[in-house]
């Protein structure tokens, strides 16, 4: 399935090409070009000089399971926030966007046909002749190939073109460059090698916004994409795109936005009903963007009168309502930490007002982890982050010796040297800890399997060596046996031979006492 | 082996369902407007909300440039076939120990198949979507439109088989209130296209078909060329008219 279809005219679809401008160029204006050798290289859409520095990310393209048949000087890119995308695995995003595939409701929806899809549907894109290599893909034309149920593959189909898998043409990208300027920032902060599932976790970054190409027919057409609304500033319908100037309706628990008219068409996805949605007035809109200060003083306000919301508020100021308070705390990524230790909110007090301008930094640095469902895990890392990275690479260190000493084994660990990131280390070196206890404790049990093993073998053998010995020794007695038997045979034989001579002899002596007799009767007879 | 009140036996009726693991429904559109024919099957999730019918037949026409006065013709049709559907559902039907035969005899631009082959209508777990791409695949069907149609083709007899079974089901029943001891001859004739097991397969025969069949059962590929596919198409628009 979807290989070569040159032969394949079917006369009731068209389809819909793009002026073939494109080409992707890889001398991409950027401030950060990534230029690679790669086949595969995804330009990134210009950033803006003023929003905070972002550190340089080269990223290449993971290697392709199948080689698309295109020529050389064919590439295909896609945008950087789709860079999580391999064919062989299923990455956080496709089970949030998608959760039908993955809740086991239906028995034919499961991983496995989903992957069939996505790749089915990735392939036909990509299988373009190399002409036009970027020809746009209708819906249409993938449902007619694949086998499965329309509403389903309608649901992929539109997640895949969302995040600009598929029909993604990178010139029409400075369109919206303000939207995927944004998205792209963000999640460079998260910025890491394995696809980590963190990275789409953090409550501070929201999904990416819609495809930057995006069909320009505006109408209150289909692909209801999940993709939240980007920055908070502007305020444009998931549904239709259309920016929403009256009135819209946010759904929080999946991250949509709708218009007004979206909202009352009922342009949802399968699974969220009218219920999930509230109002929002535009005239609020401006003022539900939390500024760095307020979140400053609200986080002052919360160590200083704690419970009480009210206080807070009042220390906050700004029209800011003891719920919006609370909803804004809750939505701060290591928010959960203050709630737990006094102490380590004092050095976090101090660390503030040290470093107010830094704060930013911080928060975002602490996203990758911070958020994470394990508590543990979440102090670990605000505690790290505190501490200097330094410090903390070195007592990591010290924890992974320690336990590999423990474990009885000594293995070498594979603690990379120190990368240029400096968020990475305490991923990297947590998640190195892990391996090599995890790593010792198989050795251990690998070793002792074989000597189990070997004494198994020594068993066997021994046991066999007895046996031989004993099976000479019968053979030994059984000789000396048949010895004694046959001496007793020839003894028997020789008593036989006896006898037979003595048999002779008697009856040779029967014969001459006979005769004897007779001649005495005669001699009787002639006296 | 599954416990045998999991199969609707004869005494024992199953909520209607299309007999496959995914109770997905086979769709076919067949709508003309000014002179433009537009022909189409694909299969449909029942569960989806409404809403999709809408989206979905905006999609299609977009996608293929078609005038708008399609949207609303094949919202219609799709709903009319989801409405017919429903209104199967709540109702029971009689699934005995069937076999039946199941025949596919379509051709999907330039690929043509015949082919035939026995189906368990008990098994619930059954996926004909997996049967079309295991046919394709193992067959060397390159032509991927051919797979779903295929899958579309098995759906739509396995869907008028639990129809027809669920009409039985009515008339048996009603039969039943009138007159008990009759229950035999309705679902023997529903079970008539079925093949009986117990003949086939009984104890002096054995399991591999006779030579005879093997040619009804075996799967024809062809591939046409273009002339033939003109004259096919022909025929079968004088057929339609």
């Amino acid at each position: 399935m979807g290989t070569d279809n040159n032969h394949h005219h079917n006369n009731d679809t068209t389809i819909t090409t793009t002026p073939a401008t494109l080409g992707p160029n890889i001398s991409n204006n950027n401030n950060n070009s990534s230029s690679t050798a790669n086949n595969k290289s995804p330009p990134k859409p210009p950033i803006k000089p003023a929003e905070p520095p972002t550190p340089t990310t080269t990223t290449t393209l993971q290697p392709f399971g199948s080689s698309p048949n295109t020529a050389d000087s064919d590439f295909i890119s896609i945008p950087s926030y789709s860079r999580w995308f391999s064919w062989d695995n299923i990455h956080q995003c496709e089970l949030r966007f998608l959760p039908e595939f993955f809740d086991g409701r239906s028995a034919s929806k499961n991983p496995k046909t989903y992957k069939y899809y996505r790749n089915a549907i990735i392939q036909r894109f990509r299988d373009n002749p190399s002409s036009t290599p970027t020809k746009k893909i209708t819906f249409t034309e993938v449902r007619k190939t694949i086998v499965g149920d329309v509403g389903s593959i309608r649901r992929v189909f539109d997640f895949l073109e969302a995040w600009g898998l598929i029909n993604y043409s990178p010139s029409s990208s400075s369109s919206s460059s303000n939207k995927a300027a944004a998205a792209p920032q963000q999640l460079s902060h998260n910025d890491n090698k394995d696809s980590s599932s963190s990275a789409t976790k953090s409550a501070a970054a929201p999904p990416p916004p819609p495809p930057p190409d995006a069909p320009p027919s505006a109408s209150a057409d289909n692909s209801t994409t999940a993709a939240a609304a980007g920055g908070p500033k502007k305020r444009l319908c998931s549904a239709c795109k259309s920016p929403c100037t009256i009135s819209c309706f946010t759904s929080d628990k999946h991250n949509l936005t709708l218009c007004a008219r979206c909202y009352v068409s009922n342009n949802f996805r399968v699974g969220i009903s009218s219920t999930d949605f509230r109002r929002v007035e535009i005239s609020d809109v401006v003022k539900t963007d939390w500024t760095d200060k307020e979140t400053l003083h609200l986080l002052e306000a919360i160590m200083h009168y704690g419970d009480d919301w009210k206080k807070v508020a009042e220390h906050v100021g700004g029209g800011r309502s003891d719920k919006d308070c609370v909803a804004r705390f809750l939505k701060l990524p290591f928010g959960e930490q203050f709630v737990g230790a006094p102490e380590s909110s004092e050095m976090v007090d101090n660390q503030l007002t040290s470093r107010g301008s830094s704060f930013q930094n911080k928060r975002m640095r602490l996203s990758p982890l911070a958020d994470a469902s394990n508590p543990i895990l979440a102090q670990a890392a605000f505690l790290s982050a505190l501490a200097g990275v330094e410090v903390a690479e070195v007592a990591a260190h010290a924890a992974v010796t320690a336990l590999s000493d423990f474990a009885g084994v000594k293995i070498k660990a594979n603690l990379k040297s120190v990368p240029a990131d400096a968020k990475q280390q305490d991923f990297d070196v947590a998640s190195h800890g892990d391996t090599a206890y995890r790593m010792d404790g198989a050795l251990a049990e690998a070793q002792s399997e074989l000597e189990k093993e070997e004494e198994d073998v020594e068993r066997a053998l021994s046991e066999i060596a007895v046996q031989t010995k004993e099976l000479q020794d019968k053979i030994v007695h059984f000789e000396e046996l048949d010895l004694q038997v046959e001496r007793e045979s020839q003894q028997l034989q020789q008593l036989k031979d006896l006898l037979y001579v003595d048999q002779l002899t008697l009856l040779f002596y029967k014969a001459a006492a006979h005769k004897s007799g007779e001649s005495m009767v005669e001699s009787i007879k002639a006296e | 082996m599954k416990p045998l009140s999991t199969w609707g036996s004869s005494r024992n009726p199953v909520k209607f369902r299309i007999p496959t693991s995914d109770n997905l429904l086979p769709i076919r559109l067949d709508i003309e407007i000014d002179g433009q024919r537009f022909r189409d099957a694909f299969t449909w999730n029942p569960s989806d909300p409404d809403s999709e019918v809408v989206v979905f037949a905006k999609r299609t026409v977009k996608d293929l440039k078609l005038p708008p006065a399609f949207v609303t013709q094949i919202a219609q049709s799709i709903q009319s076939q989801l409405t017919e559907f429903r209104s199967y559902e709540g109702q029971d039907m009689y699934t005995g120990e069937r076999v039946v035969p199941i025949k596919l005899d379509l051709r999907v631009n330039h690929t043509l198949i015949k082919d035939q082959f026995l189906w368990d209508l008990n098994n619930f777990e059954s996926d004909p979507e997996e049967f079309a791409r295991t046919f394709c695949k193992d067959m060397g069907i390159e032509d991927p439109e051919v797979g779903p149609a295929i899958a579309i083709a098995i759906r739509e007899q396995l869907y008028e088989i639990a129809v027809q079974s669920v009409a039985s089901a009515k008339e048996s029943r009603m039969i039943k209130k009138g007159r008990k001891g009759f229950e035999h001859i309705p679902i023997s004739k529903a079970g008539g296209i079925a093949v009986d097991l117990v003949k086939s397969f009984g104890n002096k025969s054995s399991v591999i078909r006779k030579r005879k069949e093997w040619d009804v059962f075996e799967p024809i590929v062809d591939l046409l060329s273009n002339e033939e596919v003109d004259a096919l198409e022909a025929t079968e628009e004088r057929n339609a008219r």
